[in-house]
């Protein structure tokens, strides 16, 4: 038996078929990481880690202080930095570099000491002394953090995560050494809902939540065995015949985020979004506020400065699944719930109905 | 762990043919990931994986995964006598990483815990294994295919593992006499069949080599894909699956082309194991939601779409299928999970019992203190803590390590009661009599019981999820009867009772619900609206289905001919039907005890 190698050329975002909703969803955040994350759930096979994984292939690379295991930009690293000098590092390097975002996996059976960072084993061993050792956290920082199967990690340790991912530090009291350290990151999380239902508290904490079906048209289907068979076969030059579209995206995106900043949101579509979460009963105002940030978002990658109510519309769906109250007397999708809301507060608003909006293809 | 080659070679293994041909297609393709057996204790099922190994080129391992493994073992972790020796970390390879080129090998496979499960799943997507513990952070290459096999008797694969796996084999029919009595004569003359070995290893080498120039036309890629739309496949994994299947059988024997006999091999091995519908009640499956395309989906590759000369051969196949149809095919564990019965929710980590599977940092008043990790933890530490040469071991609070176990959690019972009408007091007093009698035994299963009753308007907990008995006893001595009968409250109430106990970790629940069937108060239904009223409670019913609550419906209609509401009910709620007019509490408790044998 022979097996293909470990491959350096991760499958092309670009390549994957359908699944609009979950690569819509993970692009908005890369264009505005405050958007909060996002939870892919769906069924198995539906090549949600694919897609995830394929992410740092399109982004555009970040800039970091040659060397600095928490990633940091040269201008956040003072001149005596305390963190540099506790893992190790005594002079300051003078040198920038350019990384690509990490896309950190965090693996089922990691341990707390590796998430976080613990003291430094080898040089405890080897010149007993204490030493700050980053733990995946850090290198997350700038970048996502994707948990695979969330519904399997431990509770203790997805509470952690949604903390610093909320706060954007990382504080651990280890050994007589106290350290604090950026680690601000998008949060992915995926799973099977039929592996067990997310606790609600977890739910809300992400920014949006896309569902994935299996893609039941035939031709979408032959087209994904296809491209995977051609991945397979060799990956290096599959990567290469999508190099064109990786770098459309990729223009796409950095142009998207430079934008970001001069994105309006008019009165009029930050009332229907208002309105929207109170026909649909969201409780709190992170609906309001995930619905704003996201229209805004997929205004700038549409290359356009003004957020539309077509753009909540087209968002709304994943900002607002699950948030919505679980009745169990009711037996439609929440998310065919938040279609039933849409439409109908178009039409009292008198604007194109969800289909016209659904179709629009950006330009 | 390298298995002793086999006594019997696995040409002379008689019975499995079905397990024999999907180990051949495995071993040709790789790609296929691995492959799942079902097959009874005794049927020789590992000594025919077992056998393979001497099929294999001399490189490639075979290893074994045994039951009980932990996970540091499965994934690596620090060789702390290396490590202490050396003074630098020494990593030792796991059982992942081990197996990496060749065959990994789990028998009882349906007995491995769930988080070792999910890490098998991972590593047979990802082709790595990442160590990220005790302070280490490493990559180690991990491809290998996994076999599987599993007694179905005790219980299935989890349906995790059974996805990334491209062949499952499900139980075949019993041999006949000849069959079994070859079994035994092969034992008994296992000799002169070396050279069968060699020129077995021989043809699957060719038909590895062969495997890129095999050729699969669309026609008969849409005819894959239309067959596992009819069996209500799940996932697009399956196609891929299957393709490589026919790939591999073809070039099995020795041909370029995919043929007929390819196809409904893949179709065999792949698509209808993995069935959630039979192809006869084949309907429109969901529809993807409309969403917003995002700004970049103009593809570039080609969409063609079906053409009318593509569906005789989807028919043919399905037609050949149908010949070869599991009898019990919905019973198979895909189709059993679909209709929301099964779950991996009966098992939770906790720190006080069950079986040991990691330490944990933790906090030593509450837990119980895992000592030897905690040793280990505190001796990388020993040179920095202790200059001046001194050679008593100093463990420090960070290098506490508590254990955590794995275990069957217990099961919340919840006792719905029909307090209304005349015999309403007869029942509530068996029901508390059955609820006290469970509580007594449940110390040792860790079960609770809660208490609904229902009356007049609404339902009402009269006891909340509890162990005690004392409480219980104390709760339940004011039990109110009579009025009329809002069964859809009750549902109501003990499905939210339900969701507030999952959500503090109780995975199993079980509904006893002692009424007539027959409700006359709904909670929007108005009172004589006996199809709406009928409606509100399906609607409930089902709901409590879906959310893999059992249930155990006691029908107290004392008028034997008037009783088929509560088995209507029964039937909503996927549960028991027992009629017990006159209920004892012994009764309750004794078809409880049943219920929970054959759920």
């Amino acid at each position: 038996m022979s097996y293909p190698r470990p491959t350096s050329h991760p499958y092309p975002f670009t390549a994957i078929v359908g699944q609009e909703e979950m690569k819509l969803c993970l692009l908005l955040n890369v264009v505005d990481p405050r958007i909060g994350g996002v939870m892919i759930m769906g069924h198995r096979g539906t090549g949600k880690s694919t897609a995830v994984r394929a992410l740092a292939e399109v982004l555009p690379k970040i800039t970091r202080l040659a060397g600095d295991p928490f990633n940091r930009a040269p201008a956040d690293v003072p001149p005596q930095d305390p963190l540099l000098a506790l893992v190790g590092i005594t002079e300051r390097p003078q040198q920038a570099e350019k990384i690509p975002v990490p896309v950190v996996d965090l693996p089922l059976g990691a341990t707390e000491d590796r998430v976080c960072g613990t003291i430094d084993i080898e040089a405890a061993l080897t010149m007993g002394i204490k030493r700050f050792q980053p733990g995946l956290l850090a290198q997350a920082n700038r970048g996502f953090l994707y948990i695979d199967e969330v519904n399997l990690l431990e509770d203790h340790l997805v509470d952690l995560l949604l903390d610093v991912a909320a706060s954007g530090w990382n504080v651990v009291e280890r050994e007589g050494i106290s350290v604090r350290h950026p680690a601000r990151f998008v949060l992915v999380g995926s799973g099977n809902p039929e592996e067990g239902e997310l606790r609600p508290q977890l739910l809300d904490r992400f920014g949006l939540h896309a569902r994935i079906l299996t893609i039941t048209d035939i031709g979408q289907r032959i087209e994904i065995v296809r491209r995977r068979r051609a991945y397979d076969a060799d990956p290096a030059a599959f990567t290469r015949q999508w190099q064109p579209q990786q770098r459309a995206l990729q223009r796409q995106i950095v142009a998207a985020q430079k934008r970001l900043p001069q994105v309006t949101l008019p009165d009029e579509v930050l009332l229907f979004a208002a309105e929207l979460c109170m026909v649909l009963n969201v409780d709190g105002h992170r609906g309001e506020l995930t619905l704003a940030r996201a229209a805004c978002a997929l205004a700038a990658l549409d290359a356009r400065t003004q957020a539309t109510i077509d753009d909540v519309c087209r968002v709304a769906v994943p900002a607002l699944r699950h948030r919505l109250r679980r009745d169990p007397l009711e037996t439609t999708d929440a998310g065919d719930k938040v279609m039933q809301a849409l439409t109908d507060l178009l039409a009292r608003h008198n604007h194109r109905p969800l289909e016209a909006v659904s179709a629009l293809t950006p330009t | 762990m390298v298995a002793v080659p086999s006594a019997l070679p696995f040409t002379r293994i008689v019975g499995l043919e079905a397990a024999r041909q999907a180990l051949l297609l495995l071993v040709v393709n790789p790609a296929l990931a691995g492959a799942a057996i079902a097959a009874k204790a005794g049927s020789g099922k590992s000594t025919l994986v077992r056998a393979l190994a001497a099929l294999l080129p001399a490189d490639s391992p075979f290893v074994e995964l045994p039951l009980n493994i932990t996970e540091d073992r499965l994934i690596g972790g620090l060789d702390w006598e290396a490590t202490l020796v050396k003074g630098v970390p020494v990593v030792e390879p796991g059982v992942l990483a081990r197996a990496h080129g060749g065959i990994l090998y789990v028998d009882n496979a349906n007995r491995l815990d769930a988080t070792i499960t999910a890490t098998l799943a991972e590593v047979l997507s990802s082709g790595v294994v990442r160590v990220e513990r005790e302070g280490l952070s490493t990559v180690q290459p991990a491809r290998f295919v996994l076999i599987a096999t599993y007694d179905p008797d005790e219980g299935d694969l989890p349906i995790t593992l059974l996805d990334r796996l491209g062949l499952l084999v499900p139980l075949a029919e019993e041999g006949d006499a000849n069959v079994r009595a070859e079994v035994v004569r092969r034992h008994i003359y296992p000799d002169g069949e070396a050279d069968e070995t060699a020129i077995l290893r021989g043809l699957i080498q060719a038909a590895h080599e062969r495997l890129p120039q095999v050729h699969i036309s669309d026609d008969q890629m849409t005819a894959l894909m239309q067959t596992a739309l009819a069996l209500g496949v799940e996932g697009n994994r399956a196609d891929v699956f299957a393709v490589e299947a026919a790939v591999a059988s073809a070039a099995l024997a020795g041909r370029d082309a995919v043929d007929d006999a390819d196809l409904r091999l893949a179709v065999q091995f792949v698509l209808l194991p993995r069935a959630t519908q039979s192809p006869a009640d084949a309907q429109p499956s969901t529809p993807q939601l409309p969403m917003a395309p995002h700004p970049s989906s103009a593809d570039a590759g080609p969409h063609d779409s079906p053409t009318a000369g593509e569906r005789p051969l989807q028919e043919l196949l399905l037609a050949a299928v149908q010949t070869v149809l599991p009898p019990h095919l919905l019973d198979l564990p895909f189709a059993e999970r679909r209709r929301g019965r099964r779950g991996s929710r009966g098992q939770t980590l906790n720190a006080r019992r069950g079986r040991f599977v990691r330490a944990v940092m933790g906090d030593p008043h509450t837990d119980h203190i895992a000592l030897l990790p905690t040793l280990m933890a505190a001796a990388p530490w020993q040179r920095l803590r202790q200059p001046q040469g001194t050679t008593r071991i100093q463990v420090r609070r960070d290098d506490l390590r508590m254990k955590r176990y794995r275990d069957k959690a217990g099961t919340l019972y919840i006792f719905v009661v029909d307090a209304s009408g005349s015999m309403a007091i007869n029942r509530m007093r068996e029901a508390k009599g059955a609820a006290l009698r469970l509580l007594q035994d449940a110390y040792v299963h860790r079960d609770q019981v809660a208490l609904i009753a229902f009356r007049g308007q609404n339902a009402q907990v009269l006891l909340p999820p509890s162990q005690s008995v004392e409480r219980a006893r104390r709760e339940l001595d004011i039990l109110p009867t009579g009025g009329g009968t809002p069964l859809a409250s009750a549902l109501l109430t003990a499905w939210q009772l339900a969701q507030q106990a999952r959500q503090r970790g109780v995975a199993n629940i079980t509904l006893v619900l002692m009424t007539d069937g027959r409700a006359n108060v709904g909670l929007q239904a108005p009172a004589g609206d006996r199809q709406r009223l009928r409606d509100e409670v399906q609607r409930l019913a089902t709901r409590l289905r879906a959310d893999a609550i059992h249930a155990l419906v006691l029908d107290t209609q004392v008028n034997y001919l008037s009783r088929s509401e509560a088995a209507q009910l029964a039937q909503w709620l996927g549960g028991r039907y027992v009629y017990l007019p006159n209920a004892r509490a012994e009764q309750i408790a004794q078809a409880l005890a049943t219920a929970s044998v054959s759920s």
